[in-house]
């Protein structure tokens, strides 16, 4: 009998070379390290991906190198005459025979953590015909006597599932169908679940896999939101200073402020990113410098404010509905004394006020004396738009990232997405929103429970966009 | 919790490199503090406060901020004797007016403390106008005196807007507590080493009564248990004093003796409202303070980071070591044509059957006196067979979305001259290979390095233009 030394499931991911065999190890394994390669035989050496908490392994995938000599291997098993209960054994014996033969290298490879007791992740390309060749194969996996199961990706867009379906429900006890270029949460997962079914004693530790990849999924997604929360946070929040000496302030002085200020901004922006596509594995992503910009649209563009932020209209409400907000405070507080004059006035202020920033960032200021010297100061953010622009290409990337499968090795493009605002932000968000924004503008120390709400909140928004 | 701990772990979180997995040990091996954040951030700083340098920033800090508090409070106390000893100055010509002294004890403390209630509800604001009224704020500018590595060691230190406030107020209280002190030495000072004669006086229109029900009100707190503190309507009478005039009246020296008994009054409203309330006033403030401390502790930078990673198990799926790579990469070369010759010797094809081969010829405008159908189901002896049989130039179709595996192709290449790979298309393709399939092949038989291997590019084009490619390999 093979080795049962493992205390918890392997499946190993075989098949015929450029099957997608990689692809589907890293969109399971949600790492975008694994080399994918049009060449074939990229992979020569089986590599591991184990899913543990706290270094406990609950399961393993094996990515492993595609056949080469199939029928070679499998002219010297059926040299042996063995009954069915044997045929493990043969396979075996191929192993010790040939472990040092150079020309089965991919062969040992692959089939040696299936002798040790790894179930059987065959891949085929459905978006191609079915082939007799793969039977060689396919019938070396069967005399191994491991579980299996096969996965029918599809490489390309032309469909013969329903003929590989028919071959391969002849070797394999359970076939699926899992695009690894577009999966989701719920893809995922189901492929697990047929993972579990491969052998009884496996259900177990796989399903409680499953509930810890929903957990892991939940710790991402509140890990981004919270990331996203303090870049809103800092930036508007965010007084950068230049020192004047005795000099009086230049235009000049102003302007390089000002750019210092959006560099600063920038920097945030393009920080959080990084830190977001790390939380969901996606730090080796290949992407262009566009990507930090939005294709070019920068974070204080006319497009950036047009595409994520609010229009005049929703801003002037928004504005009047803060400020009514605040006036009605001094209403209550002098217990409707005031005819609730201070709502309407602070509705009006709000809203002019607003409106009127529409443009403008934040006011250059000219400080007075500090320890002898005056200085220029920008900030906090005034403009009432500018935390929506942020938050939304926050959001917007967030959700690309998060939806990203980990076996694409392309460039990331985020092209910009004119209905992506209806997606997440609606009146009651909005005004949620702003009373936050109102106290990050202030400048005031925001306490940990009042980050959180707002965190919560952009949680809210990424879990809709992205479960 | 200590305001220590807070600048400890602050000035950790600036040089701790601790990884994920460290930091989860940390939360693995302190079990029982889970779901208590405050004594886990205390464990965690306990165990690590030996990787900071020394002097700690919390010992600069807490010193300078011991040194500056002590320094306002002696200052204060001072002041306040001092303002004593000059309300109470008594030169035997004119009365001491109580006025002064209530003002000074009784208005003053409370107005203060009201600002004090006000900054303190406001105090996580960044530009408290209040807070910029204390005196304790503006006296924060004898940092400049300091010497300068201190200055430097205090730069690097960002305090948020409500802790640097409620360091202010707690100030304010203590420097306010310690000028009452003063004040209430002075009193006793100057009425045990002086023979004052207390009087009131005033423009406004207060009759006796009327002052006497004032005080009367002010001395609640104490009126029960000291009468004698609480001035009696007859002393109220006899104490009043109008400036005009010189000297002091016939009524007040008759009652000379009396006037001295103010002085209880007065001290009870110091220590009652300048130094009991203001005491309670400091514990808040102390309690604020402690309050502060403890939520700014959470809104330190790289604090959620610390707890989630004590917290949260590790959960990681990705490969544990990075993947090997080949870094002896070559350059292959590989012969290619674009278009066919009208004959060769054999024609075979890769799991295709003999008619599919007839097709595909049909379709090329080849001629071959010979098919065979290799690979698939077929024996390794039978394809040896057909290896034997074959020879010359030999066009070999293959699948172009099979990528090529090397077991039949090497033996080929022993046996014949050339060998001509045709990869082709699904029949829905009309056998036109994709142009990126093509692309494969040519990179994976560049690896093999032999001459004899050749591989027809495109179908386009009549003449047969034989080229070589290069591939990186």
């Amino acid at each position: 009998m093979p080795s049962r030394r493992q205390t918890y499931p392997k499946f190993a991911v075989v098949g015929h070379p450029n099957k997608g065999k990689s692809s589907i190890v890293s969109a399971l394994a949600l790492d975008d390290t694994v080399k994918i390669s049009d060449v074939p035989g990229t992979t020569t050496k089986q590599r591991s991906f184990p899913l543990s908490v706290d270094g406990k392994i609950l399961y393993e995938l094996l990515d492993t190198p595609g056949f080469q000599r199939a029928r070679q291997v499998l002219a010297w098993l059926e040299k042996h005459d063995v009954s069915a209960d044997k045929r493990h054994e043969v396979v075996q014996a191929f192993i010790n025979t040939h472990k040092d033969d150079a020309k089965f290298n991919d062969e040992i490879e692959l089939l040696t953590p299936i002798m040790e007791g790894a179930g059987i992740i065959y891949v085929v390309d459905g978006s191609k015909p079915y082939g007799e060749e793969y039977e060689a194969e396919m019938e070396i996996l069967r005399w191994t006597g491991q579980p299996s199961m096969a996965l029918i990706n599809h490489i390309d867009e032309s469909d013969y599932s329903q003929e590989w379906k028919r071959a391969l429900g002849q070797y394999f006890k359970m076939v699926r169908t899992f695009n690894p270029m577009a999966t989701d949460v719920s893809q995922h997962i189901s492929i697990l679940e047929s993972m579990a079914q491969l052998k009884e004693e496996w259900i177990a530790p796989v399903k409680q896999s499953i509930k810890l990849f929903e957990a892991y999924h939940e710790q991402m997604l509140r890990q981004s939101a919270e990331a996203i929360a303090k870049l809103v946070s800092e930036s508007l929040s965010d007084v950068e200073t230049l020192t004047l000496g005795d000099a009086e302030a230049q235009d000049v002085d102003k302007k390089a402020l000002k750019e210092k200020y959006k560099e600063k901004l920038r920097f945030l922006e393009n920080k959080t990113q990084k830190q977001i596509e790390k939380i969901w594995n996606h730090a080796h992503m290949e992407k262009e410098q566009a990507l930090l910009t939005f294709d070019g649209i920068d974070l204080f563009s006319e497009e950036a404010a047009s595409v994520f932020g609010l229009t005049r209209k929703e801003l002037l409400i928004t504005g009047a509905t803060s400020g009514a907000v605040a006036g009605a405070g001094v209403d209550l507080l002098l217990l409707g004394h005031t005819l609730f004059i201070g709502g309407a006035i602070g509705a009006v202020v709000g809203g002019v006020g607003a409106y009127l920033g529409f443009n403008e960032l934040s006011e250059v200021k000219v400080l007075g004396q500090k320890l002898g010297k005056r200085y220029l100061q920008i900030g906090p953010m005034e403009n009432r738009n500018f935390p929506y622009i942020l938050l939304g290409r926050a959001i917007f990337h967030a959700y690309h990232i998060a939806t990203r499968s980990h076996a694409l090795r392309d460039v990331e493009e985020l092209s910009m997405d004119n209905i992506f605002k209806d997606k997440w932000l609606n009146e009651d968000l909005r005004k949620s929103l702003e009373k936050y924004h109102k106290m990050f503008r202030s400048g005031d120390e925001v306490n940990v429970e009042y980050m959180e709400g707002y965190r919560d909140l952009i949680a809210g928004v990424l879990e809709k966009l992205i479960v | 919790m200590k305001f220590k701990t807070y600048l400890d772990l602050y000035q950790l979180l600036e040089v701790d490199n601790s990884t994920k997995a460290q930091r989860r040990a940390f939360g693995l091996s302190h079990v029982l503090l889970k779901n208590k954040p405050l004594e886990q951030l205390m464990a965690w700083v306990k165990e690590n406060k030996q990787k900071l340098k020394t002097p700690l920033l919390s010992d600069i800090f807490t010193s300078y901020l011991y040194g500056i508090s002590f320094t306002l409070i002696i200052v204060g106390f001072v002041v306040g004797f001092f303002s004593g000893v000059t309300l109470l100055n008594y030169n035997g010509h004119a009365p001491v007016n109580v006025i002064y002294f209530m003002a000074m004890v009784i208005v003053l403390p409370l107005l203060t403390m009201t600002l004090t209630l006000f900054s303190m509800i406001k105090a996580h604001q960044s530009r408290s106008v209040l807070i910029h009224l204390s005196p304790s704020y503006w006296m924060e500018k004898i940092v400049a005196l300091l010497p300068r590595k201190i200055q430097e060691n205090l730069e690097n230190l960002k305090l948020n807007p409500l802790l640097a406030n409620w360091i202010v107020i707690k100030r304010s209280q203590s420097i306010a507590l310690f000028f009452s002190l003063g004040l209430l030495v002075s009193l006793l000072l100057m009425v045990a080493t002086k023979d004052i004669a207390f009087a009131w006086s005033t423009t406004l229109h207060i009759s006796p009564e009327a002052f006497h029900s004032f005080l009367n009100t002010l001395a609640f707190p104490w009126r029960s248990w000291f009468p004698s503190a609480v001035p009696s309507l007859e002393l109220i009478e006899q104490s009043q004093y109008f400036r005009l005039g010189d000297g002091l009246s016939e009524k007040m020296i008759s009652h000379a003796s009396k006037l001295g008994e103010w002085w209880k009054f007065l001290a009870f409203a110091t220590l009652f409202y300048a130094i009991i309330l203001r005491f309670f006033m400091l514990l808040l403030a102390t309690l604020g303070w402690q309050i502060a401390v403890k939520k700014s502790l959470f809104s330190l930078e790289g604090v959620s980071m610390l707890l989630r990673d004590m917290n949260e198990p590790i959960i990681s799926t990705h490969a544990q070591e990075e993947e090997l790579t080949d870094t002896t990469s070559k350059e292959g070369v590989l012969q290619t044509i674009n278009t066919l010759d009208a004959s060769y010797d054999v024609a075979q094809g890769w799991a295709m059957s003999e008619e599919q081969l007839h097709v595909l010829n049909d379709a090329m405008g080849v001629i071959t006196p010979l098919v065979y159908d290799v690979g698939g189901t077929n024996s390794l002896e039978e394809d040896a067979e057909i290896i034997h049989k074959s020879h010359g130039e030999v066009l070999l179709y293959v699948k172009a979305w099979e990528p090529p595996t090397m077991d039949y192709l090497e033996v080929l290449v022993k046996q014949v001259d050339r060998v001509i790979i045709v990869p082709v298309g699904t029949e829905e393709q009309g056998y036109k290979a994709d142009e990126k399939m093509i692309q494969i092949w040519i990179k994976k038989l560049a690896q093999i390095e032999s001459n004899k291997v050749w591989l027809k590019k495109r179908s386009s084009g009549k003449k047969a233009a034989k080229e070589t490619d290069h591939a990186e390999s």
